[in-house]
């Protein structure tokens, strides 16, 4: 995002909505820390921002790489070239009745790196990946657009162009067999000491019957307590995918 | 993403926190789904949400109409809404099942809830989505107060800074708790953001 200095009357409305923290004022008027700022977006909606004289605007490269990386990424009115579904990830559990994405006997582990407040940089993202990779974890979702970057999933590296950048927040996701579960979690949280940003870690499974934390004795183990809250799939989609 | 999963708080704070998404799936039923999404959008006017919105328009409290909502659906469509009351959340869910839409539905909330609500309509449910937490450099995050108003915006737009001026505001005295929470609510696009639940959790910092 930029600022139109001719515009900006240096009230500073705008500084307390950015979430990365990258608006500051200088010299009496607004200014957007390039490094700092993800393109979330915020600040140059008209709707949440009431900049007084509509001084906030994209900037001209911001939907060409490298810096499309950082939009789409953390703009969630900006749909995924690759995948047409806004956001950051993919449909996860969201349509997993159709889709059948995590079946019985899986669990689909999502790495929501970034989440919350703090922001991922590709390298720190990397970390994580090239630690599953190492595990074996190599087949990282398909229609998940973060996928795309990956100069090589064999071994979770990224591309020199997408290790440029930062973001809001981007998702490491995959599937495993159920039997895979424990050692999964041990390398996710071995690797969780290695990086400098934090992530929200998500955990699929399909249900039996009524909605139970049916993996609670297995987290346990891990020193891992699901939180009370959850986003439950109510098996409502068509056509229904059972296996 | 699960931008409805990991928000953050006691049992007690979430008991009344609910987030239902409606989303046809890509490439399998989204064509065509949009009439059926007008249709369940009317209904959920109808029962008064406490929030919604959509990635195209923005949400209620930053001005986006339910016109404009249920006119500028996209080619992949999504209800995304937030309720305050299990009532309510139960007559939709009822609602969806009963007209057979076929599309995916999930609700996320405290999963006893949950469970009441599934019972309730005669629903086995598919699948389930659990938060394990937040992981790596935590202490660089924010407080736990404000962290509970911060994470109802899974894509993260609204930031911890606005969240402490407005925290400031209700404790000052220059903004009551309900204005703040509508404040607080206006960066989120999607319409997830709970501002009753929000209101409540500032009603602590207020004068005495």
């Amino acid at each position: 995002m930029r600022i139109d200095e001719d515009k900006c009357i240096g009230c500073g409305v705008c500084m307390p909505y950015c979430p990365a923290g990258a608006i500051s004022i200088q010299n009496k008027k607004a200014h957007i820390d390039r490094d700092k700022c993800l393109e979330c977006g915020t600040c140059g909606r008209a709707r949440v921002v009431r900049c007084p004289r509509g001084a906030i605007h994209e900037d001209e490269d911001v939907y060409q790489r490298p810096r499309s990386i950082r939009k789409y990424f953390s703009d969630p009115m900006a749909y995924h070239v690759e995948t047409k579904v806004p956001g950051r990830g993919t449909e996860e559990v969201k349509t997993n009745d159709v889709t059948g994405r995590v079946k019985k006997g899986q669990f689909g582990i999502a790495i929501e790196m970034g989440r919350p407040c703090l922001g991922a940089s590709f390298v720190d993202i990397e970390k994580v990946t090239m630690a599953l990779a190492r595990e074996g974890i190599t087949r990282f979702e398909r229609d998940n657009p973060l996928t795309h970057l990956m100069a090589d999933p064999e071994k979770g590296i990224f591309t020199d162009e997408a290790k440029q950048c930062r973001v809001v927040s981007a998702i490491i996701e995959f599937t495993i067999p159920d039997e895979m579960l424990e050692r999964t979690l041990a390398t996710i949280k071995e690797v969780a000491q290695e990086i400098d940003t934090v992530f929200s870690l998500d955990l699929i499974s399909r249900l039996e019957n009524e909605p139970t934390i049916a993996v609670a004795p297995q987290l346990e183990v891990l020193g891992i307590t699901p939180r009370p809250n959850a986003k439950v799939n109510l098996g409502l989609g068509r056509p229904l995918k059972e296996d | 993403m699960t931008h409805s999963l990991h928000r953050t708080g006691t049992p007690e704070n979430l008991k009344d926190d609910f987030v239902v998404l409606v989303t046809p799936a890509v490439g399998i039923n989204n064509k065509g789904s949009q009439d059926k999404l007008r249709e369940i959008l009317d209904f959920i006017f109808d029962l008064g949400p406490t929030n919604i919105g959509s990635y195209e328009t923005g949400t209620v409290f930053s001005g986006a109409t339910i016109e404009e909502i249920k006119e500028k659906l996209s080619e992949t469509p999504r209800v995304r809404v937030c309720f305050s009351s299990k009532e309510k959340v139960k007559k939709l869910v009822e609602f969806i099942k009963e007209r057979d839409f076929g599309l995916s539905v999930t609700v996320s909330g405290l999963v006893d809830e949950i469970k009441d609500i599934t019972q309730a309509v005669n629903i086995q449910p598919h699948s389930i989505n659990l938060s394990l937490g937040i992981h790596g450099k935590t202490e660089a995050l924010p407080s736990p107060e404000v962290l509970e108003f911060v994470t109802m915006c899974g894509h993260g737009m609204i930031s911890a800074s606005l969240v402490e001026r407005l925290i400031a505001d209700v404790k000052a005295g220059r903004r009551t708790p309900r204005q703040a929470a509508e404040e607080m609510a206006r960066p989120c696009v999607c319409g997830i953001f709970n501002p009753d639940r929000a209101a409540k959790l500032l009603q602590k910092y207020e004068r005495q």
